[in-house]
């Protein structure tokens, strides 16, 4: 799911051919985002666009040649003045008089010609990674490039820039493969490469050719004295490590044009796909400069008047972390009086956060939807989570870049996250954007591969773990404590993957532990009976408890669960079956059938769970143990290719001897309904579960303030 | 030792009375430190200088009465007009054509007449802690009376002019732990004592009468003819001049108001950080 999607979306035709463009929000000055089309499209700006677009208005367009564009295969098609009058059409298109320019690798050339023949259109440019020929190309370009035109025997690297090559079979994939493989340098950019190969993949051979024939971007005297025409103020950001442009360029660019030039040392060719962060913040600052904005109002808070304050993120992927939050947070405040405790949060957790009287603070209406790109990643009862978590990239910088304006702003002491990944991972890749006392809780470290994703998952996930044991490594004062939700013996026996190391040893090494946390204390056993009276339930009733947490995932094994439900009851007169839908699922969206309940979002739903006879759930952790917690029988059915509950969360409860494994794809009606009728009710013996885990990670964070 | 001295300094003569300066770095756009009521010389700055000179040319300069400067004893001598034009012979005399002005309390009345009556030699002035007589006067001042003959006076009587000639330091004293209201000044009241201790009662009594035709209608004036930017910098917890003095002259003329929460008169010297940054910040825009 995109971050955030535009306001318009639309298409100019100019001379027959269709370029589409999209706006979003609103604000002085405009920014317009010009791809190097056709290699790439609008899409390559999604790290950016969604925080730029909080405070300007933002317009991309594809460029001929992709996206939603045309794809004329005439090289003069592609000439600057088509590409430049395309993006003066869509600049009034979107009702735009002027804006700043933010160009990318040949594009900046293209924006060049605007700035020095239409000053009056363009108030400043950010050239990144130019390909502007005022300095020497780099030495391995020069010779393949010279026979571009050529018959080339099996080329291979920098070779296959070769029109003949791409024509062949295979020939453009195996270039486009190569080509971004030299243009993400840095460490695990395995995300980008997928995303850029794919973008570059959506135009052809045939538009590649035709724009790289047509293109006639001027080169040396004739560039420097384009350069010089320029009036607007300029910005260059390089990466120092950029394969497909030199510094040289760059900076000269800079020199020509009376800019600034930002290297960015250790970067590579796409600094606005793998540091989204720093070209964001370069990019605003540059635009703020323009507009001149001037300072405004605002009250600084001598140090030794403020009040400690804390800002909590709770992952908003369903509900399993917010009742736990709640209860730290509680613990906190028993321990700090005076601390203030703001909560950056969505739905579903708000819901919870509400319901408990917390202070929710207003940015997190800027935050875009964790939760709904879960929902969206699923099908049926799959959620391959850790590719979900992947392709969630452009949500969690969207969220970060908030998150980091409301640190910057709230001046807190402690940032408490418990998985934000977003602020784990920017931090690290940002460190010096680091505020305040940092915690990190998670219930699960290292991620694993499934079983049926092969080598290239494997591969990936030990990527992934790889970076993160690297961030941890470089940076230890980033997380200031780190508290596994846990003890050490429910921790995978797995490794990292690889050469890396034993995940239990590693987190032991790097992580207190506080023990699990359930976030309420269960009822004691003569207290089950009143408060099942409390609840509505009777005593000559088997209640059967279906909850499918609070993602929004859980359809599919509702509806599995309520086809059994009449076969139970046949077998089970005395069952009665609540199903909770959850805060995202609306209990409406399922047919009635006689006898079976439906219920939406549920207040303290763990009370229901603590007194049922039997609950059907997914394989999520936090309802999973506070069934453990309150020893009731219960069959969980993790979603299929979703490693935390097939691994982590088993391996968990196999520990506590709780529950019974079911295994959705292989699961019928019947079986559940046998399952049933020989759990419901029934004794169980679990390993008892914590209760003191909530004090004990609010002292191991109070130590910190 | 200082953490930075002077490229230059020297002395300008205006009208017989001789005018200490002190110039530090390059860099444009000048900074003009203003003094400010002469019971303190330029070194009330010290937090400033070393940082801003690091970016911009910095001038400061002793208010007459004070510091190296010289000490008229006629009350005319002290005219907000007389310490406008000491600035611009000071301006002259580091040549500098226009400056960002940085003033702290009574000083921005010299600012405003400069601003108003001088437009191209100022760039921007960012007032700090202002002295603008807007609005009611403190509540706990009410009490001051600079003409009149008390026999045990306490606080903010002390402010006087018969007091001055016996009970100079008392009243020193007193003043400068109204300058800093916030807990552990003491590094900063012990500077501010001995700098005001470097001057007298009778020179300070002049200086004094001078101000008198600085009143609330002439500072509405001339802030509503002010054309460059403004920043307003004004601690809540300021005893000296109300907060609400800060928030009418931003009003009046068009600037921004920087709130202090917790600071009291003397930021700049009490949270020299956050007023230095705000000060390269406005500085910064003017740049641009």
């Amino acid at each position: 799911m995109r971050a955030r999607l535009p306001d318009r979306a639309d298409v100019v035709r100019r001379d027959g051919v269709r370029v589409a463009f999209e706006v979003f929000g609103q604000g002085e000055p405009a920014l317009l985002l010009i791809p190097a089309s056709p290699i790439t499209h609008a899409r390559s700006w999604k790290g950016i666009v969604p925080t730029l677009a909080r405070r300007f208005t933002v317009i991309t367009t594809d460029g001929r040649g992709t996206g939603r564009s045309d794809r004329p295969h005439a090289p003069e098609r592609y000439a600057p003045a088509e590409v430049t009058a395309d993006l003066l059409t869509v600049l009034d298109a979107a009702d735009i008089g002027q804006a700043v320019l933010v160009a990318h690798c040949h594009a900046v050339p293209w924006a060049l010609c605007l700035a020095a023949d239409h000053p009056e259109r363009v108030a400043g440019l950010v050239a990144i990674d130019p390909a502007v020929a005022v300095a020497p190309p780099h030495p391995h370009t020069v010779e393949p490039d010279r026979r571009w035109a050529d018959q080339v025997d099996a080329p291979s690297g920098w070779a296959m820039r070769n029109r003949h090559f791409w024509r062949q079979d295979g020939g453009y994939r195996e270039w486009i493969e190569f080509f971004f493989g030299q243009q993400l340098p840095e460490p695990h950019s395995t995300k980008q490469y997928e995303d850029t190969v794919g973008w570059a993949l959506d135009t052809d051979a045939e538009a590649m050719i035709a724009e790289r024939e047509g293109r006639a971007a001027p080169a040396g005297s004739e560039a420097e004295a384009l350069c010089r025409r320029v009036r607007c103020p300029v910005r260059v950001l390089h990466g120092s490590d950029d394969r497909c442009q030199p510094v040289a360029r760059g900076r000269r660019l800079a020199e020509l044009t009376g800019g600034d030039l930002v290297v960015l040392e250790g970067a590579g060719h796409l600094p606005h796909g793998r540091d989204p962060v720093k070209v964001t913040r370069l990019i605003t600052e540059f635009a703020d400069r323009i507009t001149g904005a001037s300072m405004h109002a605002t009250t600084w808070t001598r140090g030794p008047c403020r009040p400690a304050r804390a800002l909590y993120l709770s992952s908003p992927i369903g509900l399993g972390h917010a009742r736990r939050d709640v209860a730290v947070a509680k613990e906190l405040k028993r321990l700090r009086p005076e601390l203030e405790i703001d909560w950056l949060a969505q739905h579903p957790v708000t819901t919870v956060l509400e319901a408990e009287g917390e202070r929710i603070h207003p940015a997190s209406q800027w935050l875009a939807s964790e939760s709904a790109h879960v929902a969206s990643e699923a099908a049926g009862h799959d959620l391959h989570c850790f590719q979900a978590l992947r392709r969630m990239d452009e949500i969690l910088v969207a969220n970060f870049m908030v998150f980091q304006e409301v640190v910057e702003e709230g001046r807190y002491d402690l940032v408490i996250g418990d998985e934000a990944w977003d602020v784990d991972y920017y931090w690290h890749e940002n460190p010096e954007l680091k505020r305040g006392q940092n915690v990190w809780l998670t219930d699960f470290v290292g991620y694993l591969p499934m079983p049926d994703g092969g080598e290239r998952e494997a591969f990936l996930t030990t990527d992934y773990n790889a970076e993160m044991i690297e961030h941890i490594d470089r940076y230890p004062w980033i997380r200031d404590r780190a508290i596994f939700v846990g003890q050490d013996h429910d921790i995978v026996p797995d490794t990292f993957g690889g050469s890396l190391p034993a995940i239990r040893d590693w987190t032991t090494r790097h992580f207190s532990y506080s023990g699990y946390i359930t976030g309420f204390t269960p009822p004691e056993p003569d207290e089950v009976a009143p408060l099942r009276s409390e609840l509505g339930y009777r005593d000559d009733e088997l209640v059967c408890v279906v909850a499918v947490g609070g993602s929004g995932v859980g359809q599919a094994l509702i509806d599995k669960v309520a086809a059994a439900y009449p076969l139970a009851k046949k077998a089970v007169p005395e069952l009665r079956m609540i199903v909770v839908t959850g805060p995202r699922i609306d209990p409406a969206a399922f047919p009635q059938r006689a006898g079976l309940e439906l219920r939406g979002y549920v207040h303290r739903l763990y009370q229901h769970l603590c007194v049922c006879d039997l609950a059907i759930v997914q394989g999520g952790l936090t309802t999973t143990m506070e069934l453990t917690a309150a020893k009731r029988p219960f069959l969980y059915f993790p979603l299929g290719h979703h490693f935390e509950q097939n691994f982590h969360v088993r391996h968990r409860l196999d520990r506590y001897g709780a529950g019974q494994y079911m295994d959705y794809a292989t699961t019928d009606p019947d079986l559940i309904a046998a399952q049933i009728t020989e759990l419901a009710g029934k004794p169980v013996s679990y390993r008892d579960v914590e209760t003191d885990g909530a004090a004990r990670a609010a002292q191991l964070i109070a130590e910190l303030i | 030792m200082r953490a930075r001295y002077p490229d230059s300094d020297g002395l300008v003569v205006r009208d017989g009375v001789e005018i200490r300066y002190e110039r530090y770095g390059r860099g444009w756009p000048a900074i003009l430190l203003l003094p400010t009521w002469s019971i303190v010389h330029s070194r009330h700055w010290k937090m400033q200088v070393p940082y801003l000179a690091r970016h911009f040319t910095v001038v400061c300069f002793d208010g007459r009465g004070s510091g190296g400067s010289g000490r008229p004893a006629d009350a005319s001598a002290y005219s907000d007009a007389a310490f406008a034009s000491d600035a611009l012979a000071v301006m002259d005399a580091t040549g500098i054509d226009s400056a960002v002005l940085v003033s702290a309390s009574c000083g921005g009345f010299w600012a405003l007449r400069l601003c108003a009556e001088h437009p191209d030699r100022v760039l921007g002035s960012v007032f700090i802690a202002p002295t603008a007589p807007l609005v009611p006067p403190l509540a706990e001042r009410r009490v001051q009376r600079f003409g009149e003959v008390f026999d045990n006076p306490v606080g903010w009587q002390l402010y006087n002019a018969h007091s001055w000639k016996t009970q100079y330091p008392e009243f020193v004293a007193f003043f400068v732990g109204r300058i800093f209201t916030e807990p552990h000044s003491t590094k900063q009241i012990e500077d501010a004592i001995g700098w005001a201790l470097e001057t007298d009662g009778e020179t300070l009594t002049a200086a004094d009468r001078g101000l008198e035709c600085c009143n609330g209608a002439a500072v509405q004036r001339l802030a509503a003819q002010l054309a460059c930017p403004v920043l307003v910098i004004h601690g809540t917890q300021d005893a000296v001049r109300s907060y609400a003095e800060g928030e009418a002259l931003a009003s009046c003329a068009g600037g921004v108001l920087v709130t202090l929460a917790g600071a009291g008169h003397f930021p700049h010297v009490r949270d020299p950080v956050q007023v230095n940054l705000l000060i390269k910040q406005f500085a910064d825009r003017i740049r641009q």
